[in-house]
Formats: structure tokens, sequence, C-alpha cells
């Protein structure tokens, strides 16, 4: 309050316009790449995720630039700009902006949360910049009626879609009778988006919804919720989980003596690495919906895995397989454009149909996008954690086509 | 009903361990008159040292115990004599110096992202000689790393309690609590009794991470979740109370896990927080604050 | 030339500057860190009303830049509502129950308001979380809301396809809102406020009703952040209860106010220049290189400051500003 600092705003708002004056320095755009920005949470709650997708980006520009780069630009090289979103809409926003403005970038991928998603793509659609979403699997993201974005990834309305079809192709096959459903999830977008569309399909499939409960993912413990669904006797237990509540959630099951039939989990922290090096034992039988599992039935697939594990230390998961391919959908389209001009890259990508190459290691044949930017291929599959020589594993179990040569699932899981 | 008791005694033994998160908290307040916002980073730093000594040698975690606390001890006592004394120097004789919450702040960054570039974000867990251990106790199932948690737990309090009372430096640090002028005349060095009193609430804080890291994983922000619920349990409990911080996380454990039980889990957050400003409202103190702390 | 003048002259020019420097800052990056500067900086000055003041600590402020958001964008996704009146709605709800929490908690002292705030703000977010639709409001619980991006939005829209109109909003709202502080601090409100302050027990000896001054500045710094809340809703088009109401930002805010100086009235804006582009650039060159480093750095320089200058920089800075002015206006008047 004193009379002197009322002034020395001025003397801070000098230092401002000199700063600014840096800010204005123009940034050099060097030729013969392509330049692709990508908004990850690098740091904060979903850094280990974010992590995974960097790493798989790395490998493919590494396979695809050692390839000779995008042949119809002259060899160009793809170039990767990261750019941390700390999983916070603001810095997801203003990190595509500088993406776009100052890093000159010809194209965007990102942001695994929906949260920054939502946002960033706008951001993107306001400049014309394509963006290809590999993960972030709200409907939402794609049904704002945006030009220039593109998701790899199923949306979240098919994959529980592809869980009932899962439940219920398991009963024919086996003859079990599932009645009594339960719905445990955390209680973000992502969690409560799902048990929107799980209360829908059980009453339609004729389900019994014992207990439908939502739980904070910060929580210290989950005794409580899992006590309640001790009491409410389900067959099925439907799960959306983060990293830490899943490890939370299946010890705690395992210690409390919970054994409902079936254990269906819709990936996320049930996918991690992480989930079978904490739970161990403990998660054996849980089915978990996943993008991709390390034996799917694609010839790359296995030798892509093996690299990645040997560089990284770890399996591919469902979230940096879809980053991987992503990559080599972003090359295609390029090789097909001929152009680092937006527009141009966009007409590609909405013209895509990859069916063939290295990249190709997902379960399903081939990305192409419809007129909302979604890959209308993009497919599911179900794993079951099983016991294989010793160890626990994730085998996939469906769709049957799919499913490992010669393993039985256990279906119900426990009797 | 079977559900209900099963989730009273699972709050229970949860909630005394949270008492055992706000213990160091409170003790730290009640000397310094400092919230300390680094103290879940201090819980993540337990945590931390617990998971790898298991991890690194394989001892059984009730060994941990005698070996994490003492280190923790000389880590929270440098930390207050290095970081946090230059500013209440600075600050004077103000009773409740702000400066020290930011600073406080600062080490939780500081702390919490050095474990992220030492340990990477992923969450670790590490198989004790007592994880997933339970026994029944007619039809209710107890666990067994919650349980000792819980007897940890107490007996810490107990233990608190009685050097507070009984030996020279707790007698010291309860004149400095009562008043610091007069304590400084008495010829106590205030700034080492901080550091005493600092050092003892990170050892606690380790006694907590040992008892946590049988059935519970870290990463390196682990500490924001409890740090709330420490807040909170120490405010209940009366800020400075060592039995109001015990008191405070049982009745904090047994409405998460038994109201629960008829409503979704997420609501039960809300009620906590609406419990808390009730109990403030009516008896600002707490439990057993008294009422010159606020 | 007298000290006045040039007090007077370098407003002037640090005014225009700001008015003007779109004209240098082209580049919507930069406009972006500059709009995110202001919008924290005026977010601080609100705060400050309260937590410079009226010498109290709140730590719960994101509540009320929710308020604003939550009011403004449900106004206008059911009613269709222009922002600009919503903005003011969210205003008036926010100052409502800026005094509901106030009555009970400014009787409390130093760390019991401060978690009291916590937990207040912190309830209401969970109850944010829980409630899916709230009567005929639909909220969408952690969801949170979209605000639909329009194809030729006009200005009752509160929308805008370039950064420029976004910058000059919270220009001007920081402008007004520097100045009403600047008024309120010469006025009889802010000086019992400051005597509250800093000695609560002799201020009422004195006759002075402080509670009722606190509870006044309260309602105003409520009112004004939630106007903040909806220029946030309508420059991201997305906000989610965690990600705007949660701690974070109550703590940036009191972050910026304590390093800048608090109770003064350059201290937000000051705060606000050093830790906002620290805050940006050093996740922008080091959050590639090692994860984490760059909040590392970020701690470090709050505790320094805390050490060094623990009434913040606005003190040192205006010293110095005293010295150089004094050097200024003595040659000035020696011609």
């Amino acid at each position: 309050m004193k009379n002197g600092s009322i002034t020395t705003i001025l003397a801070g708002c000098m230092g401002m316009a000199l700063s600014a004056a840096l800010f204005a320095a123009p940034a050099l755009a060097a030729d013969k790449t392509v330049k692709i920005g990508n908004v990850e949470p690098l740091s904060g709650p979903s850094a280990s995720v974010g992590v995974q997708g960097k790493q798989a980006r790395e490998m493919a520009i590494e396979e695809i630039n050692a390839a000779g780069g995008i042949k119809s630009l002259g060899g160009a090289k793809l170039e990767l700009v990261y750019a941390d979103s700390k999983s916070d809409p603001t810095v997801g926003v203003t990190e595509t902006e500088r993406l776009i403005n100052t890093e000159k970038v010809n194209l965007l991928t990102g942001c695994w949360n929906s949260a920054v998603t939502y946002p960033a793509t706008q951001v993107a659609e306001r400049y014309g910049i394509p963006f290809v979403v590999p993960v972030a699997v709200r409907d939402t993201i794609t049904e704002r009626g945006f030009k220039n974005v593109f998701r790899i990834a199923a949306k979240d309305s098919w994959w529980v879609r592809d869980q009932f079809r899962f439940l219920k192709d398991m009963q024919d096959e086996t003859g079990v009778k599932l009645q009594r459903i339960a719905f445990v999830f955390e209680n973000g977008d992502w969690g409560t988006g799902f048990a929107e569309k799980w209360r829908e399909l059980a009453k339609k499939d004729g389900y019994e919804i014992v207990l439908d409960e939502p739980y904070p993912s910060t929580a210290t413990d989950l005794t409580p919720v899992v006590t309640k669904l001790k009491a409410a006797k389900p067959d099925v237990v439907m799960l959306v989980s983060n990293a830490a509540d899943a490890i939370l959630l299946t010890n705690t099951m395992a210690e409390m003596q919970v054994k409902p039939k079936v254990v269906l989990a819709s990936g996320g922290g049930h996918a991690d690495p992480k989930f079978l090096e904490n739970t161990d034992t403990n998660a054996l039988g849980i089915f978990d919906e996943v993008e991709w599992n390390t034996d799917v039935n694609k010839p790359a697939a296995k030798p892509a895995n093996e690299k990645f594990k040997k560089k990284y230390g770890y399996d591919l998961t469902g979230e940096s397989v879809d980053a991987y391919v992503a990559m080599y959908v972003i090359a295609d389209a390029l090789e097909r454009a001929a152009s680092t001009d937006p527009a141009k890259i966009r007409e590609a990508l909405a013209a895509t149909n990859l069916t063939t190459g290295p990249g190709m290691i997902v379960s399903y044949d081939g990305v192409q996008f419809d007129e909302t930017g979604q890959n209308k291929n993009a497919g599911i599959v179900i794993v079951q954690v099983a016991n294989v020589d010793g160890k626990p594993e994730r085998v996939t179990v469906w769709p049957k086509t799919a499913r490992r040569a010669g393993y039985v699932p256990a279906f119900p899981a426990n009797k | 009903m079977t559900a209900v008791i099963q989730a009273a005694l699972n709050g229970a033994m949860m909630g005394a361990m949270y008492g055992l998160t706000a213990l160091g908290l409170t003790l730290i307040f009640g000397v310094m008159k400092v919230v300390n916002f680094a103290h879940g980073s201090l819980l993540m730093v337990g945590m931390f040292s617990a998971y790898w000594l298991i991890r690194l040698t394989g001892i059984h975690p009730y060994l941990a115990l005698v070996i994490v606390p003492p280190v923790l001890f000389v880590f929270g006592y440098y930390l207050q004599n290095v970081v946090i004394k230059p500013v209440f120097k600075a600050e004077g004789q103000v009773r409740e110096p702000l400066t020290v919450i930011i600073v406080t702040t600062g080490v939780w960054y500081v702390l919490d992202n050095l474990a992220l570039m030492l340990f990477g974000a992923e969450y670790r867990t590490v198989r004790t000689a007592i994880s997933n251990k339970s026994f029944a106790l007619g039809e209710f199932i107890i666990s067994i790393p919650k349980f000792s948690g819980f007897v940890v737990a107490i007996a810490t309090a107990i233990g608190l309690a009685l050097f507070m009372r009984k030996t020279k430096t707790g007698k010291a640090l309860r004149a400095t609590s009562l008043d610091r002028e007069a304590a400084n005349l008495m010829g106590i060095d205030q700034y080492r009794i901080y550091n005493i009193a600092f050092g003892l609430g990170t050892a606690i804080a380790g006694i907590a991470g040992c008892v946590l890291i049988p059935f519970y994983y870290v990463y390196p922000s682990v500490g924001v979740v409890f740090d709330i619920r420490a807040f909170i349990i120490v405010v209940l409990g009366g800020l400075g109370s060592i039995p109001g911080a015990l008191l405070g996380g049982l009745v904090i454990g047994l409405i998460e896990s038994v109201f629960s039980q008829f409503m979704a889990s997420t609501w039960t957050e809300a009620i906590i927080y609406a419990i808390f400003l009730i109990i403030l409202f009516v008896k600002p103190s707490g439990f057993f604050g008294h009422k010159q702390d606020w | 030339m007298s000290r006045k003048q040039l007090d007077r002259i370098l407003l002037a020019v640090v005014a225009l500057a700001a008015f003007g420097l779109p004209l240098v800052v082209t580049s919507p990056t930069y406009l972006q860190i500059l709009i995110l500067l202001f919008f924290y900086a005026y977010l601080t000055t609100a705060w400050n009303l309260v937590g410079g003041f009226a010498g109290v600590l709140p730590l719960g402020h994101s509540v009320f830049v929710g308020i604003g958001a939550y009011t403004s964008s449900i106004l206008t996704l059911q009613y269709g509502v222009s922002p600009w009146i919503g903005m003011l709605v969210g205003g008036a709800i926010a100052a409502v129950i800026g005094v509901i929490i106030g009555l009970p908690t400014f009787r409390m002292r130093g760390a019991y308001f401060c978690l009291c705030t916590i937990a207040f703000a912190e309830g209401i977010r969970v109850m944010v979380e829980n409630i899916d639709t709230l009567g005929p409001l639909k909220i969408n619980g952690p969801r949170g809301l979209l605000v639909p991006l329009l194809k030729d939005p006009t200005f009752w829209d509160y929308q805008f396809m370039s950064k420029l109109p976004y910058y000059y909003i919270i220009l001007v709202l920081l402008i007004l809102v520097l100045a009403f502080t600047w008024f309120i601090s010469r006025s009889k409100v802010g000086y019992y406020l400051a005597a509250g302050g800093e000695e609560p027990e002799a201020a009422a000896a004195l006759g002075i009703n402080v509670a009722n001054y606190k509870l006044f500045a309260m309602a105003l710094s409520c009112f004004l952040t939630a106007l903040a809340g909806t220029f946030y809703a309508q420059l991201m088009l997305y906000f989610y209860p965690k990600g705007l109401m949660g701690l974070d930002l109550s703590f940036e805010i009191a972050f910026i106010a304590l390093i800048g100086g608090r109770g003064t009235i350059a201290g937000p804006v000051i705060g606000a220049l050093l830790l906002r582009p620290l805050n940006e650039f050093t996740r922008i060159y080091l959050s590639d290189m090692l994860p984490g480093l760059h909040l590392v750095i970020f701690g470090l320089i709050l505790i320094l400051v805390m050490i060094y200058l623990p009434k913040g920089l606005t003190a040192p800075l205006s010293a110095l500003y005293d010295r150089l002015a004094r050097k200024i206006t003595v040659q000035g008047e020696a011609k």
C-alpha cells in the first residue's frame, strides 16, 4: 500500500515488454523434415502412459526414417516435437498453440487424456492443422463435426458394446448363465462415460444390476468398495480403473476373498505394464478389454514387440500400439499427399486405407476413417490373465477367431 | 449387517493409519505453529525408503520399522535446519509465518519431482512376508498388514505421548509449543527444538511408510492423497494434539468405510468435508485442541 | 519533473505498451502465454483483496473460478444466454457463496482459516463431481462441460477466432481490477481492512467492525474471481471440476501473491510476471530432458525467494524504483 508499490508495477511491466521482444524472435523452420507435434502427459498423474506413447512413437519414427523417410517428399524425414500437457487442459492448449505457431508443426498427435484432447483438438481445428488422436476414447471427440480430427482407437461406445458381446458369446459357448452384474468404476471422465453405456446395455441384455459404484481415483483404501461388492454377490463385475486403483482393487479383492464368476476390466490400469508385476497371482482369471495383445495374429506384431521390449524393457500395450500405428498412418498419408500443406495432408488422411506394411500390427485388418474421422475398423480384443509356464500372462480369448491356439478360457474364472 | 461390521473393522484399522500419517503433522504444528505442506512428501520419502530397503535386502517389514525411522529423523532434522530455519529467522517473532507455508510447499515440489526424476512415475509394490495375508475372525476377514499397521499406529501415538511427558527433550518441546518466548528465556534453543520436532515428525512419516508399504503402492506423488486427509484429521482432533490425531484418524477411517456401505463411496468424501466443517463451527478447537491454538 | 509526474508518465507508457504489445507479439503462442499471464495476475489481484489486505490466507479460490465458468456455460448451453450476462450472474452467485463461507471462517485465525478454506473448496469440488444434474441444470459431474466451437461467432457469443480479443478482454479486466484495488486501498474500507489484518484486537477496540469489512472484501473478491472463470471457459471452451476447481489453481494464486508481495497492488502483477514465464519456459525447455526437472527448479525458486525476500519481490523493487525516481526527479529539477 506504500506509494512505491503502485509504481513498482511499472518496473515490472517494462520487464515484460523486454521479454516480449524476446518472444517475438522468429522461429526458423528447417526444410526436408516433416514436423509432428505431440501433446502428451510427460509429468503429473498420467506420466507413465505418456512415456509409453512417446517411446512407441520414437520406435516407429526411427523405422520410417531408416526406411528412407517420405519418398514423395524427396525422402523427407519425420521429426517429433514433444510437449508436456501434465494432464492439464490449460497447459495442453498452450502447448498446442506453441507447436502450431512457434514450432510450425505440420500435424499433431496426442493427447491420451480426453480432458486435454477436447480443447487441444479445438485449437487444431481452428488453425486447420490435422490432428491424429491415437487414444482418448470419449465418443464426443469425433462427434463435434470437426474436419481435422482423426482417431485410431475405438470410441467408448464400441468398447462397451464389445464387452457385452463378449459376455453373450462366452455364455453361449460355455453354457454358463450370468445374471447379476456389478459396475465398479473410477469417477472420472472415462469411468462415468463407460458406466452410462453399461447401464443401457445391461438393461437391454436383461442383466440385473446389483451394484453401481463409482469410486474416487485418488482413494487410499478400496476395501469399503470391495466389502460392498462382496455383499452384492454379483456374477459379473465390470471395471474401469486407472493404474493405481487397478492394483489396489485386485489385491483387495483377493484379500477379502471376493470371487465373482467373471471380472471384466476395460484396459487402462489393468493393461498397464506394471499391473501384473504388482498383483501377480491375484490377477489370475481377470478378463481385460484392450486394443492389442502381444499374441495378436499378425506377422509384424511379434518382431515389433520383441524389438520394443528389448529397447524399453516392457511389452507394447494397447495405448503404445495405437501411437505406433498412428505414426505409420501419418507416414502413409504424407506419402500420398506429397505435400506438407495441412489441407492436403488432411485430404490424404481422410482417404486413408492402410492395410499392409510394417506398421500394421493391430488386431484388425486396416485403418480407414469414416466421415467423422473415427477409424471405422478399430477393433478390440479381450484377454484373460492366465497361468502360462508358471507365470501370469495375458492370453487373447475373444473374438474367437483371434483366440490363442490351444487355450481354453477359464469361464467362469471362479467356480 | 455383516458388511457393516466388516467395514467398521476395516475402517478402524485404516483410520488408525490415517492417524499415524497425521501424527507427524500435528507434532510439527504444535511446536512450530506451521502447517507443513511437505508432510505428504515426507511420507513418500518414508515409503520409498521402506520400499527400497525391503526390495533390495528382502528383510521383514517389521525390521524396516527399526531402520527407516531413525534415517528419516536425521533427514527431517537437517531439512528443517537448512531450509526452513532461515525463513523463521527472517520472519523474526511472527507467530504463524505464512512464508514458511510457501517454503514447505516448495519442499513438496522439490521432493516429489526429485523422486520422479530418480524413480520414474510408475507404481511400485513390494511383496513382503506379510503382504496379502489375512486371518478370519468369525466370519470377518482381517488383513494382517493392516492389523499390524493398526497396532503400530497406536503404539507410536502412546510412545510419542509418553516421550512428550517423561523426557527432558519432550518437556522442552512442550514448553516451546506453549510459549516460544518464555521457553527461549528459560534457555531452550528454539531452533534446535524445531529441528527435533521436524525430525520426529519425519521419523513418524517413516513409520507410516513402513506400515503402508506391505499393502499399498508407492509413486512420486503418493503423498498428495494422504495430505489433505491428514490436514482434516489434525484440525478435527485439534491442531497439535496427539490423541486428537489418532481419534481424528479413526473418525475419518470409520466414516469413509462405514458410510460407503450406504451410499456411493464418492459421496463419503463430501461427507467427510461436511462433518469436518460442522465440528469446526461447533467446536473450532477440535476434539482436544487448546483454545489458544486457533 | 516532480515524482508524481514521473509516476504518471511511466504508468501511461506501460499502459500504452500493454495495449500495443500485440503489434510486436504477433505469434498466437506468445499471445496465449501473455493471456494466461494476465489471467493469473487478474486472479491474484482479486484474491489479494482478501488474502492480501484482510490478512488471511485463503487457499480455495479456484472454487469461485469454477462457479463463474459453470454458471455462464450452463446458461449459454441450456438457455442461450450470452456469456457476458452469465459472467455477471456467476459473479453474483460466487459473491453470495463467498459470504456464506466467510461468515464462519473469518472467526478463525492463521492455519485454521487456511485449512478451512481448503476443506470448503474441496468439499464443493467433490459435490460438483458427484452431481450429474441439479434440478433442470446439467452439471455433467466429473466429465465437465464442453462449450461448442462456433463457426462464425459474434462479440455477443464471447468467442473469437483470433487471440487478440481475448488479450484485450483480460487486459481491460486486469486494469479495472488494479484500479479498483488502488481505489479501495485508498478508501476507508482499505484502511479498516489493513488495520483488521495486522492488529485485529486493536481494530476491534477502536470500534471497527472488522468482520463486516472482511465479508465485504470477500464478496468482492469472489465476484471478481468468478468473472475470470467465465473468461477461462470461453477461452478454453472446455473445463472439468478437477482441472478448474482443484487445489493446484488455488495454490498457484497464493504463490503468485506471496512471491510478488502480498497486500501490495503491484505484487500480483510482479509475481505473475516472474512465475508464469518461469512455469511455461521451464516446462517447454526442460520437460523433454527429464520429467520433473522443471518442477524441481520451480520449487527451489519458491524456497529461495522466501528465504531471501520473505516480503516478496515488490519491496526491493519499489525501493529500487524509489531510488531511481529520486535521481531522475532531482536531475530534472536541476535543469
